[in-house]
């Protein structure tokens, strides 16, 4: 193999043969190598002696109360709203999907009950019988005969005067 | 969001790991997830912070805006890389900031106010004498220096290689650097390191 020290990229092979990291085929062929490497073995010896020395520093306990803060400190950022609604989460989360749905539905069946659009009619036509009542046409047809009635009337006192 | 793309994430993340799944259930509001993923890597992150800025709290503070960030960018979250590669940009982000803030500008002094954070080494069959216990805090405090002195990215490299045996690929993506940079970095720190504490093996 090519001594790690003089090819830069094999370099983390030391590294990964001091920590133990290599697995059995490349741990014996890196053994092989430091055999007639003086240079090779010189590193790795310093460098487990260096990952000894890491090894020994041990952190402190973490605090008691860390979540406690955490959660606090997450509390505070919820919003009011979050706060109101949150009793109703599981509520909103289902209901609100299903009622968009249910809304999205009765648009649709509105919209597919409306009569087809009638052919363009004149506007003027349009308008009277948009406008007119039953009560006016009954009082249409009533004016109409009371005319017919005094027409006839006019017509026979007419003769009448001639005769 | 449509229910094929949910599908879709959800199995990326569960090919991804674990972690990214629960965070995609903490995405979906469930609180109990998030404890979940704060149980498990409350400590990794501490430790890590702490062994960054050497001072205990200074590293829960800055743990707690981590898991804060995490917390707060639920919504948004996406399962594209492993759950802790993202957790440790955060809390790398954060350390370097502290760092460079100066809020560690008296490190030095610190180190020696600190050393009482240092737990007690606890020896199962008999309890150290007074001098054992000297002779493995100032090996210690030589540790905690050797390390404190190395650049900033270098110390993080090598106290996520070492103590949380990432990979180079995961490290270079928490550096956002590429794998190469991040060997070149690791070969440099363990050689500052070997220079200062190889004489304690």
């Amino acid at each position: 193999m090519n001594c790690p020290l003089e090819v830069r990229e094999n370099a983390a092979w030391l590294l990964d043969y001091a920590s133990g990291k290599l697995d059995a085929a490349a741990r014996a062929q890196m053994e092989e190598h430091m055999e007639g490497c003086p240079a090779c073995r010189e590193f790795a010896g310093g460098q487990q002696a260096v990952w000894q020395a890491l090894e020994a520093w041990e952190p402190a306990p973490v605090s008691m109360d860390f979540d406690r803060r955490l959660y606090q400190r997450i509390e505070r950022q919820v919003s009011w709203w979050s706060r109101l609604v949150r009793p109703f989460d599981p509520l909103f989360r289902h209901a609100v999907p299903v009622a968009a749905a249910a809304g999205v539905m009765c648009l649709a069946g509105l919209l597919m009950d409306r009569p087809a659009a009638k052919p363009a009619a004149p506007v003027e036509e349009s308008a009277q019988v948009e406008t007119l009542q039953p009560d006016q046409v009954q009082h249409a047809v009533d004016d109409m005969e009371m005319l017919r009635d005094l027409n006839s009337l006019v017509r026979a006192d007419d003769a009448e005067s001639k005769m | 969001m449509d229910e094929r793309v949910k599908t879709d994430m959800g199995s990326l993340a569960a090919a991804l790991d674990f972690d990214a799944e629960l965070m995609l259930r903490v995405k979906e509001g469930d609180g109990a997830s998030f404890g979940i993923l704060l149980e498990k890597h409350r400590s990794p992150v501490i430790h890590f912070l702490y062994r960054m800025v050497q001072n205990q709290a200074v590293a829960e503070e800055l743990a707690q805006e981590v898991f804060l960030r995490v917390y707060r960018s639920r919504e948004s979250y996406e399962p594209t890389a492993k759950f802790t590669t993202w957790l440790f940009r955060i809390a790398t982000h954060l350390a370097l900031n502290s760092l460079r803030d100066g809020r560690n500008r008296r490190l030095e002094e610190r180190l020696d106010d600190d050393s009482a954070d240092a737990p007690v080494r606890q020896v199962s069959d008999r309890r150290p004498s007074v001098e054992e216990e000297m002779v493995h805090r100032a090996r210690l405090d030589e540790v905690r220096r050797a390390v404190a002195m190395l650049p900033e990215k270098q110390r993080a490299a090598v106290l996520m290689h070492k103590y949380q045996e990432m990979e180079y690929s995961q490290i270079a993506k928490v550096l956002n650097c590429s794998e190469s940079a991040v060997k070149s970095l690791l070969f440099r720190a363990y050689e500052t390191l070997r220079a200062r504490l190889a004489h304690m093996a």
